[in-house]
């Protein structure tokens, strides 16, 4: 079975992905501030129990500990963003459960014990909130989540009170990048109660034109219209985004860049990773408006997560120098784009 | 820009900090920036983005509480360790320092009562309740909305549910 981003969904050429993530705690322990790495590891060992039930058997969760995984490893996690930055950072009692296609991950010991997290294709809130909280409510009915009616579910961080769920949606917005109309979009979400980010989330620079756009309040608004309200928003910014590209279609500049990039796409010996990305946003551009075909977003969206720095050191098993890796990115993205024609 | 500490004021001092090779930055406004420790330039050590969040908890707080030696009986915290750090401990600080935390949550979020999906821990009986008050305003929106199928189905469903919690209380 294909990987989310080996796929692509609703409204590929805007949207990428779908995410739902949602902070849970378990009752019976204290929130992981003030868990030792004894009890840090006993919060893991309870939750290895109990996806190991005949309930979770058809996920097939792999586990990766924190605390043998190789840095490429937990590195490649995040470019899958199978899990948070956060995640590598210095604690290693912390441990990721994947399941075997690649959309369910539950980090333990991240910010709170449990932070459940399904990843779709495209623009699905609906059904990747679904699937969430099915596996939500079969946790809950093992583990005993920390909840009460006035305030929710209750996280570490008051922040996530009420609902405990962000919702976000990755966006390829290159249009609307050159319209210089993000910094006006990103200011009016905030009223909105939405932020935007880059690819990786807080605090992360937006990469090869990919924004991610979820909500901010979690208490008092409900999980359906939280799920509305950024449904609804996405639809507009798709939209403004298409009545751009269709200027740009018309523009010789723009049209020259994406000719140019498959030029360097198909030929180049060595592509290093700012390049790349730059360069595959202006492919994903011109393949929305039919300056070139021979490539599809499916494939775009994959080569993209697997000519990451340690998507391609794992891929080689070994590792790799910054020059090696330049040249293992640009012969994959060579083959991928041998295909690719311009109009 | 506004300033991250407080939310209120223009910011007008950028502080960066490389702590472990990680750049952070932020952007204060004059009196954030003297309550935590930036007045002098020099100053500072020792601050980090918890301390940020920290300082939004006690913001409002009077200094000096009769609550101040008050812990957590299961997990130890004090006001000031979640002051301080931005965390709360456990799931009963929050109804050990509830009077304290709310005016925080209140401006995190503008709310102070959840909704949405209710957790195992407060009984079946309540979950059922629950999902039959978001059933009827579903059933509302489908019918201002004149799509009466499914206002049908969303009745089925309530119905359904109806049955179930009479079940459970026989």
């Amino acid at each position: 079975m294909n990987k989310w981003y080996e796929k692509a969904g609703n409204y590929s050429d805007v949207v990428i992905s779908t995410r739902i993530r949602l902070a849970r705690n378990i009752s019976k322990y204290p929130f992981p501030c003030r868990l030792n790495s004894n009890t840090k590891k006993e919060v893991i060992n309870e939750i290895y129990r109990a996806l190991s039930r005949p309930e979770f058997k058809d996920y097939n969760f792999s586990c990766i500990n924190a605390w043998e995984a190789s840095l490429a490893e937990i590195r490649s996690l995040i470019e899958r963003h199978l899990v948070s930055p956060e995640f590598a950072k210095a604690d290693k009692n912390k441990a990721a459960f994947i399941s075997q296609n690649g959309d369910i991950s539950i980090m333990v010991n991240e910010e709170d014990h449990i932070r459940l997290q399904v990843m779709k294709e495209g623009l699905d809130l609906e059904e990747t909130y679904n699937e969430a909280d099915k596996m939500d409510t079969k946790l809950d009915k093992v583990l005993l989540f920390a909840f009460n009616e006035q305030l929710g579910y209750l996280t570490q961080c008051p922040t996530n009170l009420g609902t405990g769920m962000r919702a976000s949606v990755m966006l390829h917005l290159p249009a609307l990048r050159r319209c210089e109309m993000i910094e006006k979009i990103s200011s009016s979400l905030i009223k909105l109660g939405l932020t935007m980010r880059g690819l990786y989330g807080e605090g992360s620079e937006p990469k090869g034109d990919i924004y991610q756009i979820s909500n901010q309040v979690t208490l008092g608004i409900s999980e359906k219209t939280a799920l509305k309200n950024l449904n609804d928003i996405t639809l507009q910014i798709i939209s403004q985004e298409r009545n751009c590209r269709k200027e740009l279609a018309k523009d010789i500049q723009t049209i020259d860049a994406i000719c140019r990039s498959v030029g360097i796409l198909k030929t180049a010996k060595l592509l290093n990773n700012e390049d790349f990305m730059r360069l595959i946003s202006n492919i994903r551009l011109g393949l929305s408006i039919g300056v070139i075909k021979g490539i599809s977003y499916d494939t775009i969206n994959e080569v993209t997560i697997n000519a990451q720095p340690f998507m391609l050191i794992k891929a080689a098993n070994s590792e790799l120098s910054p020059l090696q890796r330049d040249k293992k990115r640009a012969s994959l993205i060579n083959e991928k784009m041998s295909t690719v024609e311009v109009l | 820009m506004l300033c991250q500490s407080c939310g209120k004021n223009q910011a007008n001092t950028h502080i960066k900090k490389v702590i472990n090779g990680e750049l952070t930055e932020y952007m204060l406004c004059d009196k954030c920036a003297a309550k935590l420790g930036y007045s002098n330039i020099f100053d500072g050590f020792g601050f980090s983005f918890d301390n940020l969040l920290g300082s939004f908890f006690a913001a409002n707080e009077p200094k000096f509480m009769p609550l101040n030696n008050k812990r957590c009986d299961f997990c130890g915290s004090s006001l000031e360790d979640i002051s301080n750090t931005g965390k709360v401990g456990c799931s009963k600080c929050y109804d050990v320092f509830f009077d304290q935390l709310m005016p925080s949550i209140k401006r995190i979020h503008g709310n102070t009562k959840h909704a949405g999906k209710y957790a195992s821990a407060v009984g079946q009986e309540n979950i059922i309740k629950n999902e039959i008050q978001d059933l009827n305003e579903k059933m509302k929106v489908a019918i201002n909305e004149q799509n009466f199928e499914e206002a049908a189905r969303i009745r089925d469903k309530i119905n359904g549910l109806k049955g179930k919690e009479q079940s459970n209380n026989e």
